[in-house]
């Protein structure tokens, strides 16, 4: 094997040439209002976007989601402003489960889970992303597995664009890091869109200011 | 397998007689263009990031060792392990072997077109682990048994008809209808299964970012999430020129592959994987490798060819090519079809093994002016033609014909008197100043070839000279 490294290495290294770096692309896209184009890029793909004045009223606006979608089981990550909520106390109604120690019963429970709740650690007002990581013992699953994704998204998050994003970033990264820009979708039959084929068929942000 | 310009001309007619693959390849490819046009055309300065890109590519390349070893010691810091692969026995030899050391038995899969190039499946097949290919597209395409029609969109040959058989024949009951919701939703519950029981996940990736020892995948089903997040392993395989310094150039990259791919700002997920699992995490596989795969890409290095390792493989070109939207992907006989694939497949796998691509173009250009990185494909194609020529690969026919020509051409009597010589030859041919040419030269008689005027342009010039213009 390191013989295989030493010898690729080896003859990039005779054939390499001298480069200038071209630095930083530093052009920046203007939005005037971020929440207005995230809201208008989600939206063109098929995502939905729900803005509220403040907590309150996001909790308000979950609120009716779960209910409409005649949810039973729905799976939280443990995170901020999720776990100040007290989601199984405030709607005794649905089976909970928040992602924490158990592995298997997460994964299980995901499996079967009619909607994923979690929050995102940035979003991107250009190509209406949000950005979910694991860190901090969030799950990847609970945006992946159940068939509906609902996100709290205060509004503070949103940077204009993933050159944003980027550069303010440093430091290493998580294990997994998810640029999510509108629900699963796929063209590969006879190039006729389909929501839904292996994540999410719905993903709902709620933003709150 | 040798792709020759008869093997070539034979898939190219069969597809080019098929009137609903025609009109198939023309609606997606289509699709493909306008979108790409629309979602450049929303970006302030898409003109100059394609630069700024193309800058960062060529950068990138030029100093490829440095960058990749950046790139290891980041992933091996994340504690993903690192593997390296002179070619693609090698590479699949050490996928295979990761299975077998674990126990693998089923493994699923992200679509992939590095895994395409080293046959993976095959090799997995025969080392007992079933390969489940999970991109619908890709799924379809596993099940009929045939390679990828198109780089982003595999699939697009199908119709809904064949895919429904398909389903049928691997899950033992007829889908319900033909409806594409109805046949989508059965690859969603076969598939999940297949991915909460694989002891293995399969990725490539679209980009490697050095700064951080990432790959990065990009999907817009979630399947590359699935592979890369249930299995307690996920293997990724990545062509050692898909790298990206830093996140800044990541980022310029994402911009524009998907942009330029189907039109979508962003696919809809770009997931980013740094390492294995970490303490403490709630899921996510306990072991990433990496296999950074050469398989003749270092070779190209320093050669004229070393721009087409720029390619970040959007589609783009395949989408534009007149020749790809007519003789379909198949007639490649490569996982890379269309320009970059009549380039990519004789410079990777053999000149020898495919003769016919550096011919499958008509120079248009067109292909350079929507790639992205504004890659010269027709310069390549030209050069790939001389070196056919050079090495001895053209036909004795074509050799003959074309030395003949040059000596012709080079002696002005003997042009004056073969001009005439096949101006009266082809009477019997002519009617109405149309060339009837026989059948086995026009199979479909949609060509016109104009006959050969009575008296040439250059004996009638001095006539013209005198006239007053």
């Amino acid at each position: 094997m390191s013989e295989a490294r030493a010898q690729i290495l080896e003859r990039l290294r005779a054939r390499q040439a001298d480069a200038t770096d071209p630095g930083a692309w530093t052009t920046r896209r203007d939005f005037p209002d971020l929440v207005s184009r995230f809201s208008t890029a989600l939206e063109a793909a098929r995502g939905e976007v729900f803005i509220e004045d403040d907590l309150a009223a996001a909790v308000v606006r979950l609120e009716r989601l779960l209910h409409n979608l005649g949810a039973q089981r729905v799976v939280a990550n443990p995170e901020p402003p999720l776990d100040t909520l007290d989601l199984p106390v405030r709607f005794p109604d649905y089976a909970w489960h928040v992602a924490g120690e158990n592995r298997e019963a997460l994964r299980q429970f995901c499996s079967e889970a009619d909607a994923g709740l979690s929050s995102a650690q940035a979003a991107l007002a250009e190509t209406g992303t949000v950005i979910v990581d694991n860190a901090d013992g969030r799950s990847r699953l609970v945006t992946l597995l159940p068939p509906v994704h609902i996100v709290l998204l205060p509004a503070s998050r949103l940077t204009s664009d993933i050159f944003t994003w980027t550069a303010a970033r440093s430091g290493p990264l998580p294990p997994n890091v998810t640029l999510i820009s509108g629900p699963s979708k796929t063209a590969d039959i006879e190039q006729t869109l389909a929501v839904g084929v292996h994540g999410p068929r719905r993903l709902s942000v709620i933003v709150y200011r | 397998m040798t792709v020759t310009i008869a093997s070539f001309r034979k898939e190219a007619a069969t597809a080019v007689g098929d009137a609903h693959l025609q009109v198939a390849l023309e609606t997606a490819t289509g699709h493909f263009r306008d979108g790409r046009s629309e979602a450049l055309a929303e970006l302030p300065d898409a003109e100059a990031l394609r630069d700024h890109l193309k800058a960062v590519r060529a950068a990138t390349i030029a100093r490829l060792a440095d960058h990749l070893e950046t790139f290891e010691r980041n992933a091996i810091a994340a504690g993903a392990h690192v593997h390296w692969a002179r070619d693609a026995a090698e590479a699949a030899h050490t996928v295979t072997e990761l299975a077998r050391a674990r126990g693998v038995r089923l493994a699923t899969k992200s679509k992939s077109m590095a895994t395409e190039e080293i046959h993976l499946n095959q090799a997995l097949r025969a080392a007992g682990v079933e390969p489940v290919e999970t991109d619908l597209g890709e799924w379809i395409i596993q099940l009929a048994e045939e390679p990828p029609y198109h780089i982003i969109a595999p699939a697009i040959h199908k119709t809904r008809d064949q895919v429904a058989a398909l389903f049928a024949a691997e899950t033992g009951a007829p889908p319900a209808d033909d409806d594409i919701a109805t046949l989508t939703a059965i690859a969603r519950r076969e598939l999940r299964q297949r991915f909460l029981n694989a002891g293995m996940g399969i990725s490539g990736g679209n980009l490697a970012v050095a700064e951080t020892g990432s790959i990065v995948l990009v999907t817009n089903e979630g399947n590359g999430r699935m592979v890369t997040s249930l299995p307690p392993l996920h293997v990724a395989v990545i062509g050692i020129e898909k790298v990206a310094p830093t996140w800044d150039d990541a980022a310029a990259w994402l911009s524009l592959l998907a942009r330029s791919a189907t039109g979508q700002p962003l696919s809809i997920y770009t997931t980013v994987i740094t390492g294995p699992a970490q303490e403490g995490d709630v899921d996510g596989p306990a072991e990433v490798h990496i296999i950074l795969l050469d398989n003749g890409r270092s070779r190209l290095l320093g050669t004229e060819y070393e721009e087409v390792l720029q390619c970040i493989r959007c589609g783009a070109c395949l989408n534009i090519c007149p020749v790809y939207r007519e003789a379909g992907g198949h007639a490649y006989g490569s996982p890379y079809s269309g320009p970059i694939g009549a380039v990519v497949s004789p410079l990777l796998f053999g000149l020898e093994n495919y003769p016919a691509l550096p011919h499958a173009s008509t120079l248009c250009g067109a292909c350079q002016d929507v790639c992205p990185v504004r890659i010269d494909l027709p310069r390549m194609l030209l050069a790939l033609r001389a070196e056919e020529v050079s090495h001895g690969l053209a036909s004795p026919a074509e050799t003959v014909m074309e030395k003949g020509a040059a000596f012709i051409l080079a002696h002005e009597r003997l042009l004056r008197w073969g001009r005439r010589l096949l101006a009266l030859g082809q009477l019997p041919l002519v009617a109405g100043r149309q060339l009837q040419l026989p059948p086995n030269l026009n199979p479909a008689q949609e060509r016109r070839l104009p006959a050969l005027a009575p008296r040439s342009f250059h004996e009638i010039w001095p006539e013209l000279e005198d006239e007053d213009v």
